[in-house]
């Protein structure tokens, strides 16, 4: 029962940043200001910056990556454990996110046992297992990867996806989500819903990386970050009541410290369960930000929408839980 | 050999067996990950080998097994039931401690084993085998499957789920989940309709040890009636030397009470389970084994069933099957009897061994062992049940574990496109078409590529006037496979908005015009 009432670090250090970043940006900015879930993000507080759009394109092979001061990194190629790994140096490196003795939660989107991983629905082993390595390299104690498919069992979903055995070479674990370790929490910022049972080590994880693929889905056009949490909870059937909201809640719950988005394979039609590879585009890019929101803006490109489009996108970002004011931000791309 | 350590080796035997069974039960799920052929018992069974081959009208190479059993009687007897079945084994292991002898008991009883026997072969020629589900081998399998592992499960998880309220317990209580609970009941969470009276009929064996020690083996089990009847030209035979004191031990100790003291401590060998209580415990060490001529017949007796006994089995089997064929099913099949995948290609009621090694395998549960949804001649068959699990896509496990072939052997993609059954959605239920809700959760489920779920789109009022957009779900019935994906995961309350029926049938015949 003390799990629900301990203010855990993380808590404390979004409610300090929060403080600190609103009093640095109320003199400076007209707009909400954004509150990332890591302390290092919250000094990269998103507003509009002056002077329209800082999109910079540039080729990998002439520049060194600026660390540190990008917000978003979009990196296009042909091998994904690299690509993974760029993505995520561009933002800063995973030691902004992985801290030394650190339990790690990576959360890929495993649906369903369905079909093996190239047929779009599930998220790319390599992606996973190149995150699973950077943390395992930045000194973290653990890092389980997980998900709650939701047909087929968790054993061979994992399987049929590649990921398990992905991870375990990587030196990751597979854990299957147990369920007397989900609990009810409060969402104390959520709009529709004020509690809800989450995975209780999601939540007391010290870091959470959410792995979404990019993929259409029937009832919210796409699935991505935000959507990709709902494998955290359960009742998942009474979200879709406000389905859009309620993902935003969960996702003010959540919080994951970065998000990686799987665009490599986008599963144009047919989500979210997938099965036709004609249905699969080769769009080969993988997205990497602290800010679920914005990777989930950018992410909506690849299927030439914005995150105006896709419903909890908007409702997350009025939530201030991220900006997705794509022009508003720091984006890096490369080419691999 | 002394016959101390004959029985010791026979104590060992019945344990290695029977951990055996558990370990060939426990891994039966982890399809190809062992070498070990989860249905061993089964195909060593001369009873499941004969009467499928008979009623299938089909040869079962993976059934000839049984063959050796066959030869083995002929050589040690019922060494079977005394040394290997895992059933006899549970039987000697749970009786009462001060154990009867069923002296008051009549020994024509014993001749039931074996016009059970009789019957289960002349139905079986009739293409019945409703009666099958006597076969030792089975109760086990079916009971373990149904009701005392799941029941183990609850009870370890309800326990796990306890102790998982005090957090820092957490750390210990994740690692034996993983490498204990996880590997020993995997993800499966099993509920059965037939569970109960599947441990009654179970527990009521059991009880009968208190009348009689292995009373099932003595008097009931048809697998027991089989081997008796090839015993009564084994080799191997006990006798009774000079030496005899007439103290009488061996007649009280004898499991299966067949030493009898007024034909001076002689036994039947149809009846002997070469236990060699009688051997080690004798205090003049007067009792042996010793190999006679081949092909001997055994002393008649009184209890060994007269032809006339056996043709009234046999009259009783036709009786019976014909009694059967008045049941409804032989004309109209349920439209819930919706059996595993690819028994449409095979005369699977023939075939079906109701031995329940589908349903221990099944990954979801939604196969369940029938109880009188097909009438009583289908009673402890398979059958899938949507609402409770469905037919997994990508699991092929009871093909690949079906010992007769009543499941035939086809391929995971072949399966994928063998239609088991058809969707049909009653509308007035359905979220979407009966109360203007969004809801596409049959639509996303459905495993195919191509969707036989697919949605139309239409513009509804909300209470307020304002339309809006409501996707409603359709079936398209070339490409269903009737898996039940969708009946599972339906979010409407009790039974479904989206259920799996049985196939309409593709031909129309018209008769007599």
């Amino acid at each position: 029962m003390s799990k629900k009432k301990e203010i855990n670090r993380r808590e404390f250090l979004r409610k300090v940043s929060m403080a600190g970043a609103g009093l640095y940006l109320a003199g400076c900015s007209r707009q909400s200001p954004v509150m990332l879930p890591t302390p290092i993000a919250s000094a990269k507080t998103a507003t509009a910056a002056p002077g329209g759009p800082q999109t910079e394109i540039q080729n990998s092979a002439e520049t060194t990556p600026a660390y540190g001061d990008v917000y978003l990194s979009v990196v296009r190629g042909e091998d994904p454990a690299a690509m993974t790994m760029r993505a995520i140096a561009a933002i800063g490196g995973i030691e902004q996110f992985v801290k030394n003795g650190a339990d790690v939660i990576v959360k890929p989107n495993i649906c369903t046992d369905y079909y093996p991983y190239e047929y779009g629905a599930t998220t790319n082993p390599q992606v996973v297992a190149a995150i699973v390595q950077l943390c395992l390299g930045a000194g973290a104690k653990r890092v389980r990867v997980m998900d709650n498919p939701f047909s087929g069992t968790a054993l061979s979903a994992y399987k049929r996806s590649g990921i398990e055995e992905a991870v375990i070479a990587a030196g990751g674990e597979m854990e299957v989500m147990n369920n007397n370790k989900f609990r009810k929490n409060e969402i104390p910022d959520g709009l529709d819903i004020r509690e809800w049972i989450f995975y209780q080590d999601i939540l007391d994880a010290d870091t959470v990386i959410n792995v979404p693929i990019a993929k259409q889905h029937g009832t919210t056009r796409l699935t991505l970050g935000c959507k990709n949490l709902m494998g955290t909870i359960l009742n998942r059937g009474q979200i879709h009541a406000n389905i859009h909201q309620r993902i935003a809640d969960l996702t003010s719950r959540v919080r994951p410290a970065l998000t990686v988005v799987d665009g490599i394979r986008t599963l144009m039609q047919g989500g979210p369960t997938g099965g036709n590879l004609d249905d699969v585009k080769m769009s080969n890019t993988i997205i990497a930000s602290a800010d679920v929101v914005a990777a989930d803006s950018q992410a909506a490109t690849l299927f030439d929408l914005t995150g105006t489009d896709i419903g909890y996108i908007p409702a997350a970002a009025a939530m201030r839980l991220g900006t997705m004011d794509l022009n508003a931000i720091k984006i890096e791309e490369f080419s691999l | 050999m002394n016959a101390k350590i004959t029985r010791k080796l026979r104590q060992a035997s019945q344990i290695t067996f029977f951990a055996l069974f558990m370990v060939l039960f426990v891994q039966a799920v982890y399809l190809g990950a062992s070498p070990l052929e989860s249905d061993l018992f089964y195909r060593l069974d001369p009873l499941i080998a004969a009467t499928a081959m008979l009623a299938g009208r089909t040869v079962i190479a993976g059934l000839l097994y049984a063959l050796i059993n066959l030869a083995a009687a002929f050589v040690f007897g019922r060494v079977w039931c005394g040394w290997v079945c895992p059933m006899g084994s549970v039987l000697d292991w749970v009786s009462p401690k001060k154990v009867r002898h069923g002296r008051e008991i009549s020994g024509r009883w014993r001749t039931v084993k074996y016009l059970a026997f009789a019957v289960l072969i002349a139905a079986a020629g009739l293409g019945n085998q409703t009666g099958v589900i006597t076969d030792p081998i089975s109760i086990l399998t079916r009971t373990m499957t149904t009701a005392i592992w799941p029941a183990l499960r609850a009870m370890v998880f309800g326990l796990e789920g306890f102790l998982y309220q005090f957090d820092f317990l957490w750390p210990a209580l994740d690692v034996i989940h993983a490498n204990v609970l996880l590997p020993l009941f995997q993800g499966i969470e099993s509920v059965f309709s037939a569970a109960i009276p599947i441990f009654l009929m179970f527990s009521v064996i059991i009880a009968l040890n208190w009348a009689a020690e292995r009373f099932w083996c003595r008097y009931l089990c048809p697998l027991g009636g089989m081997l008796g009847i090839f015993s009564r030209r084994a080799i191997l035979r006990r006798e009774v030397s000079d030496a005899c004191t007439d103290c009488g031990l061996c007649a009280r100790e004898c499991p299966t009470g067949t030493i009898d003291k007024a034909k001076g401590y002689a036994s039947d060998p149809a009846e002997c389970i070469y236990c060699y209580d009688c051997a080690a415990d004798c205090p003049v060490s007067a009792i042996s084994f010793p190999a006679h001529a081949p092909l001997r017949l055994a002393q008649k007796q009184a209890y060994d069933p007269a032809r006339r006994d056996v043709l009234w089995s046999v009259a009783g089997a036709v009786a019976g099957v014909s009694l059967l064929e008045v049941e409804t099913i032989t004309r109209r099949e349920p439209e819930r009897m919706i059996r595993p995948p690819g028994a449409t290609l095979t005369d699977f009621t023939k075939l079906c061994m109701r031995c329940g090694e589908c349903v221990r395998v099944c990954p979801t549960q939604g196969l369940q062992p029938s109880l009188l949804e097909g009438g009583l001649q289908n009673i402890l068959t398979p059958r899938l049940v949507p609402r409770l699990g469905q037919c997994s896509f990508t699991c092929s496990a009871c093909i690949e574990v079906c010992p007769t072939g009543a499941i035939p052997p086809i391929t995971l993609e072949e399966k994928q496109h063998t239609a088991i059954g058809l969707a049909s959605i009653d509308q007035d239920r359905c979220l979407a078409w009966g109360y203007d809700t969004i809801c596409s959760v049959c639509e996303e489920i459905c495993p195919l590529a191509e969707k036989a779920i697919r949605q139309e789109e239409r513009e509804v009022k909300d209470l307020d006037g304002n339309t809006f957009t409501i996707k409603l779900p359709y079936v398209l019935r070339e490409l269903c496979i009737g898996c039940g994906a969708c009946e599972y995961h339906c979010p409407a309350g009790g039974e479904a908005a989206i259920q799996v029926k049985t196939l309409p049938s593709t031909e129309v015949v018209i008769r007599g015009i």
